[in-house]
């Protein structure tokens, strides 16, 4: 403790004789010399000062940066916790592709939970349920580093089919080295059912149609066939007749001549019979909803010959009585004609389907900008049998026509003054509800 | 006096036939391809029998008939068709035909219907 004491004096000791050193001669020399010292040492401090402001600033800018990029990464992760697409992320530098992130959509639409998915290699998610060909061309894919892209039918976990467009982008880091997959599943299947159902009411449509045709073809055949026939008999019965009692062998003959015309006719008759059409059933009907029932069963049709269909659907129309499939068949063959007329002009888009109220009876017209109908053929236009097409039948017009006359209507045909043909029906408003 | 019998049908053949046949039960025949030759030909008052198809290109057996109707003749007349739809009978007698035949149409049964006609 002295040692320390003693050593506080010697300071003192020291300093003292400066003090006392100080004269009046150069006090002023020092006050000017200290007035500097000072000036720069506040120079100096204000500089300080400005540099630590400016650092501060710097600071806070960089918070509030670091704030902003945090917010957005907050505003990210929500949007990728909230979009109702699956969404994941795999890791290529292991090289087992592992899951490192999943959001919840993804976990919902595959139904396998967090612990099932995340680290879990992305080509052994899938389990045994899965379509080999296509996981081994997304693995394949994925492994050269390319992007993904397809349509295809999955299974949850438990085992309920969905479909779902996929889709998986590379994320490269600075030098450009795939680091890691995106990939997207949306759930298609509610699209897809759509697109089966309207596939499936066409194609019903078109069985119906088919049918309705085979029908037609037969009755017509039959009765070509039944004149021929009734012919046959009466020269045959005639001969016998005229025969009397002589050359009982020809007598025979024309008794199995006979004898095979009946049992042709039996055959007709029976064929018929089985192709009995169906009696309409007839109902209150709205035409533009038949209308647009039909065109949404041929879209994917005219969009595939790039055609453009318009339509023109009279408002507040007054209700019909009608055979839906069978008005839906009319329709359905009229606009095909037109695309097939159409077909041979690619400069001609448009086709035009109209609903109007003419003198208490619906018009439906179908126009197109085809080839139009030469005059020769105009007249045989409706008769069966007759066609402008090398693998038609020449039984649609014809049975489009005895639908509408079923419905107390009328099935027109002509040119359009700039070119192509209108095919216009008629049907009578449903008085009942006038 | 032959009974006189009227057949319109648009196939030649078919007319032909039943013409020759009918002429082997000594039946009076004529034939016409469409009902407008028939009508321009045969005054409603001329007695005869009228075999009409239905079938035809132009109006068509029922017209045919219901013209004849309206006209006040009471000429018989049997439907003859290849196609026979399950109320054609009734609708040929409602109409006021004797009767309704599907092709082929076998002879006698022809005759018997015809006979009926024209006793009555």
């Amino acid at each position: 403790m002295k040692k320390k004491l003693n050593i506080k004096s010697n300071i003192l000791k020291v300093k003292k004789p400066l003090v006392k050193k100080i004269t009046r001669n150069n006090l002023e020399e020092k006050v000017l010399q200290q007035t500097d010292e000072l000036r720069i040492r506040e120079g100096q401090l204000k500089q300080g000062a400005n540099r630590e402001r400016l650092s501060a600033n710097r600071e806070k800018l960089g918070a509030d940066r670091e704030k902003i990029a945090e917010e957005q990464i907050h505003i990210q992760n929500k949007a990728m916790e909230a979009t109702s697409d699956g969404i994941f992320i795999i890791d290529t530098q292991r090289p087992n592709f592992p899951i490192v992130y999943a959001n919840p959509s993804f976990f919902a639409l595959t139904g396998y939970s967090k612990s099932e998915i995340i680290g879990k290699s992305y080509f052994q998610i899938y389990g045994a349920d899965r379509n080999l060909r296509v996981s081994q061309e997304i693995e394949q894919t994925l492994r050269q580093g390319k992007s993904f892209h397809g349509e295809m039918l999955n299974f949850r976990k438990n085992g309920k089919k969905y479909w779902c467009l996929l889709r998986i982008a590379p994320i490269r880091n600075a030098t450009g080295v795939v680091t890691h997959f995106v990939g997207t599943k949306t759930d298609t299947t509610l699209m897809k059912q759509r697109d089966l159902e309207i596939e499936e009411q066409r194609e019903e449509l078109l069985h119906v149609t088919r049918v309705g045709k085979l029908a037609e073809f037969v009755s017509s055949l039959a009765h070509e066939i039944s004149q021929p026939l009734t012919a046959i008999l009466s020269y045959a019965q005639a001969a016998q007749r005229l025969l009397k009692e002589k050359d009982p062998q020809v007598r025979e003959i024309l008794q199995y001549i006979i004898n095979d015309d009946q049992r042709a006719a039996e055959v007709i008759r029976r064929l018929r019979s089985l192709l009995k059409k169906n009696k309409p059933s007839f109902e209150t009907l709205d035409i533009n909803e038949v209308t647009n029932d039909t065109v949404t069963l041929i879209m994917a049709h005219i969009t595939a010959k790039n055609k453009v269909i318009k339509l023109d659907l009279g408002s507040n129309l007054p209700l019909i009585q009608g055979d839906r499939i069978q008005l839906q068949q009319v329709l359905l063959n009229l606009i095909s004609n037109s695309l097939e007329a159409m077909e041979e002009n690619p400069a001609s888009h448009n086709l035009f389907v109209k609903t109007s109220l003419k003198n208490d009876t619906i018009l439906v017209q179908v126009k197109d900008s085809g080839c139009g109908i030469p005059q020769e053929n105009m007249k045989k236009l409706f008769a069966h049998f007759f066609t402008s097409k090398p693998d038609g039948l020449g039984m649609g017009l014809s049975i489009s026509r005895s639908i509408v006359e079923a419905h107390d209507g009328h099935l027109e045909a002509s040119n359009n003054p700039k070119g192509g043909a209108t095919f216009y029906f008629t049907i009578p408003v449903n008085r009942k509800n006038d | 006096m032959s009974v006189k019998i009227f057949i319109v049908d648009d196939d030649e053949s078919v007319c032909r036939a039943i013409k020759t046949l009918l002429m082997t039960y000594d039946f009076d025949v004529r034939t016409f391809n469409s009902a407008q030759s028939f009508f321009d030909a045969i005054s409603p008052d001329q007695p005869g029998c009228l075999l009409l198809d239905i079938h035809m290109s132009g109006p068509d057996g029922w017209e045919v008939q219901k013209q004849i109707f309206a006209s006040g003749s009471t000429r018989p007349v049997i439907f003859i068709s290849a196609e026979k739809k399950d109320d054609a009978t009734d609708r040929a007698l409602k109409a006021g035909a004797v009767g309704f035949l599907q092709k082929p149409v076998n002879g006698q049964t022809l005759v018997d219907l015809i006979n009926t006609t024209s006793k009555s």
